[in-house]
């Protein structure tokens, strides 16, 4: 199993900081990519941060209330050695499935 | 932003001039078979921050339902017309009417749950939903209003104050005037005089919730600690006296800014919609 | 090789206390094998988009920041021609740049820099100016990708004088391929075949040609992945995998098979390529690029070359399209698939002279 943590993304207009409003996963949740992870405020607006890909939650940072700086650690996901890649899926190896089959009289010259 | 009908739509103007709104229509994946619902967002705020950013149209959307996003003139992605009359509800409630009516929405039919429209409006935005609600009986099926008010706070703004903090930085007096002028500043997309105009027309046309009253089933929801929305309870009366179906949920902790991600705002308007 | 010493096996394995064999993902048998060169060599740095702080989009770089330093392993703007032209300086003050480029489509802003500096400086300085730079490049489809994360650029710089190129075909050739590579006075392009990077394989540490593997030789030549009798594939990256699957197959049938991995695409290993077909008399050459002017082209002309006297069927090519690299929905069109390598080897096998 490998961890992979993600900061607290930039959030656009200068903004440096945020405030956390609220979890909506808790270490040990299994979560999906683009899923809800935690609702947080900025002097500009609060928004709903999606989650950045599939894992499962090992640690969050800050309670409500808390203040992150763009860049902190904000949340640490487990995912399987094999899908810690970012772009595209792990090929599945199967086992090969063929319709053609050969046809041939191998003189031996 | 998602959805196959997208853009800008100049196919309609109500009268005269060319709205400009950015209207957008987002299918759900997986779409449950009931009526559209449209989202009418903040003063200040845009399609992107309060209903895309906060995860209301991810939310809508997961529960099937097919979403109109539409921002208001001089706001997010929609044009900032120089008229004044573009910029007053009686014009925005008539182009919404027109936005409904582009996006395939069909009057009320009863025991036809694709029929109508359900309207979630925010702030200014359920100013605008009540009164659209209101006007629209025999379209809009219910109705959820975000952090509202018995009267509008843009009607007390004071726009001369506003206008010399603006010519000279001649600080402006009035706290509140004061507040939506620094939250208007703080977007860079913003168009600070165009969001004036909707300001000065507000005055010309003032919040009388009393005037017309929706009489659809309506979910009022507001922050604890929203000072904006103190008067939540008096317009839940109002409705509730001329026979409406009203309920109230008021969010613990949050305010009239933050209320918006509120997980239980979500989920309270997803069930109250979903009949 | 041109300007390479030839090594034997036995004296790429470093020290002399025997390591053994670990099973391992070629992912990690390539961060091992990175960990391994930073330690020897203090003037190696290993550089490229995320490969530092992140380790890399593939984790090839995993942990190697933490443990060689932030002055070693790096990360870098996004900017391919940044990166490329950064390691000509480096290289010419004397380090060893092991440069990413995240993804073979990134390669193309920095051939400038790959084609006109890194592959002459040393022929335009009279070989006072070296460019020991080892290029990472995971390379070719498979795992579904947008556009400029699939393409095949074997040919573009094999066409290219000064530049060696490589691709591994499993986590034991990556490992001593890379650790081969990475020490050599030469520009060498390291292709990496992003679709095989998850499958684990057997890594024999102490020799990149353990005692029983059908065929070996130099760290520079081809290698007989599987001998046969009747015909030849020759394949390189993640087609190798593939065509030892076809070998099973075309075994069912009575078909014996021959899989070359050629390993080194510039320069070709033209005696073990001749001596195989030599003895199987037929050859089908397999890769994901498009079939014109594909390296397939080069390979069938070689072996004409040396075997024409006793081919028994022109060389045939099973290739990828003549299109752009398609997006991932449509990936397994374009790849050769087992039944398109399959129906290729029968029109071999079924040629009759005349």
């Amino acid at each position: 199993m490998a961890e992979i943590s993600f900061p607290l993304p930039d959030l656009g207009e200068g903004l440096i900081e945020a405030t956390v409003l609220e979890w909506l996963v808790s270490p040990g949740d299994q979560v999906e990519r683009n899923q809800p992870l935690v609702e947080v405020e900025t002097t500009k607006s609060a928004v709903e941060l999606p989650s950045p890909q599939a894992g499962k939650v090992v640690r969050i940072h800050g309670g409500p209330g808390d203040k992150i700086n763009v860049g902190e650690p904000l949340i640490v996901f487990e995912v399987p050695d094999n899908t810690a890649g970012i772009v595209g899926t792990v090929p599945k190896e199967e086992a090969p499935k063929r319709r053609v089959r050969l046809s041939a009289v191998l003189d031996e010259d | 932003m998602s959805g196959r009908h997208t853009g800008e739509q100049h196919h309609h103007t109500v009268e005269g001039t060319d709205p400009q709104l950015y209207v957008e229509v987002h299918e759900p994946e997986a779409d449950t078979g009931l009526r559209p619902v449209l989202l009418l967002h903040g003063f200040s705020s845009s399609t992107k921050l309060n209903w895309q950013d906060t995860g209301w149209l991810a939310a809508l959307l997961e529960a099937g339902r097919r979403v109109i996003t539409v921002d208001l003139p001089g706001h997010g992605r929609s044009g900032a017309p120089e008229d004044m009359d573009s910029y007053s509800p009686s014009r925005i409630r008539a182009d919404l009417l027109q936005v409904a009516f582009d996006a395939g929405v069909r009057p009320l039919r009863d025991g036809d749950p694709a029929s109508g429209l359900d309207v979630v409006g925010y702030s200014l935005g359920s100013r605008l939903a009540w009164e659209f609600g209101a006007t629209q009986p025999e379209l809009v099926h219910r109705l959820v209003l975000g952090g509202p008010n018995i009267a509008d706070p843009l009607a007390a703004f004071d726009l001369v104050a506003a206008q010399r903090y603006l010519a000279d930085g001649t600080p402006i007096a009035d706290e509140s005037t004061a507040g939506l002028l620094k939250m208007a500043q703080g977007l860079p997309s913003n168009n600070i005089f165009a969001l004036l105009s909707l300001v000065e027309a507000i005055k010309g046309e003032p919040f009388d919730p009393a005037e017309a009253v929706p009489h659809m089933p309506m979910l009022l929801v507001a922050g604890e600690k929203d000072d904006r929305a103190a008067t939540m309870p008096e317009l839940a009366e109002l409705g509730a006296r001329s026979g409406a179906l009203v309920e109230q949920l008021l969010i613990p902790g949050r305010n009239h800014s933050n209320v918006i991600t509120s997980r239980a705002f979500k989920q309270a308007a997803t069930e109250f919609l979903g009949v | 090789m041109s300007n390479a010493t030839l090594e034997s096996g036995a004296a790429m394995a470093e020290g002399t206390a025997r390591r053994g064999v670990e099973q391992l993902s070629m992912q990690q048998a390539l961060n091992r094998a990175l960990d391994e060169v930073l330690a020897a060599n203090p003037k190696a740095l290993v550089f490229g988009e995320d490969c530092g702080r992140l380790g890399g989009v593939f984790r090839i770089t995993d942990g190697l920041q933490a443990k060689h330093g932030t002055g070693r392993v790096f990360d870098t703007p996004l900017a391919e021609s940044g990166i490329l032209g950064m390691s000509v300086g480096l290289a010419m003050a004397g380090f060893h740049p092991i440069p990413e480029v995240q993804f073979d489509g990134f390669a193309y802003p920095a051939v400038n820099q790959i084609v006109c500096q890194i592959a002459r400086m040393n022929y335009r300085s009279r070989g006072t100016m070296p460019m020991p730079i080892t290029l990472r490049v995971p390379s070719f489809g498979g795992i579904r990708a947008p556009e400029h994360h699939g393409e095949s650029l074997e040919a573009l710089f094999a066409h290219v004088p000064g530049l060696k190129v490589v691709s591994p075909s499993n986590p034991h050739e990556a490992y001593h391929l890379l650790k081969y590579a990475a020490t050599r006075p030469d520009p060498v392009i390291f292709m990496e075949p992003k679709s095989r990077y998850w499958q684990k394989g057997e890594v024999d540490f102490d020799s990149p040609d353990p005692a029983g593997s059908p065929t070996g030789g130099s760290p520079t030549g081809a290698k007989v992945m599987r001998a046969g009798r009747h015909l030849t594939l020759v394949a390189w990256g993640a087609m190798v995998a593939r065509c030892l699957q076809v070998a099973e197959l075309a075994a069912e049938d009575g078909i014996d098979i021959e899989v070359l991995d050629l390993r080194w695409l510039k320069p070709i290993d033209e005696a073990t390529l001749a001596a195989s077909v030599r003895k199987t008399r037929r050859a089908v050459v397999v890769h994901e690029a498009p079939l014109t002017s594909g390296l397939g082209a080069e390979v069938a002309q070689l072996i004409t070359q040396a075997c024409f006297d006793t081919l028994k069927a022109p060389v045939e090519r099973i290739t990828g399209f003549d299109v752009p690299y398609p997006s991932g929905d449509l990936e397994d069109e374009y790849i050769p698939n087992i039944d398109r390598i399959l129906f290729g080897i029968q029109r071999v096998l079924e040629y009759k002279r005349g």
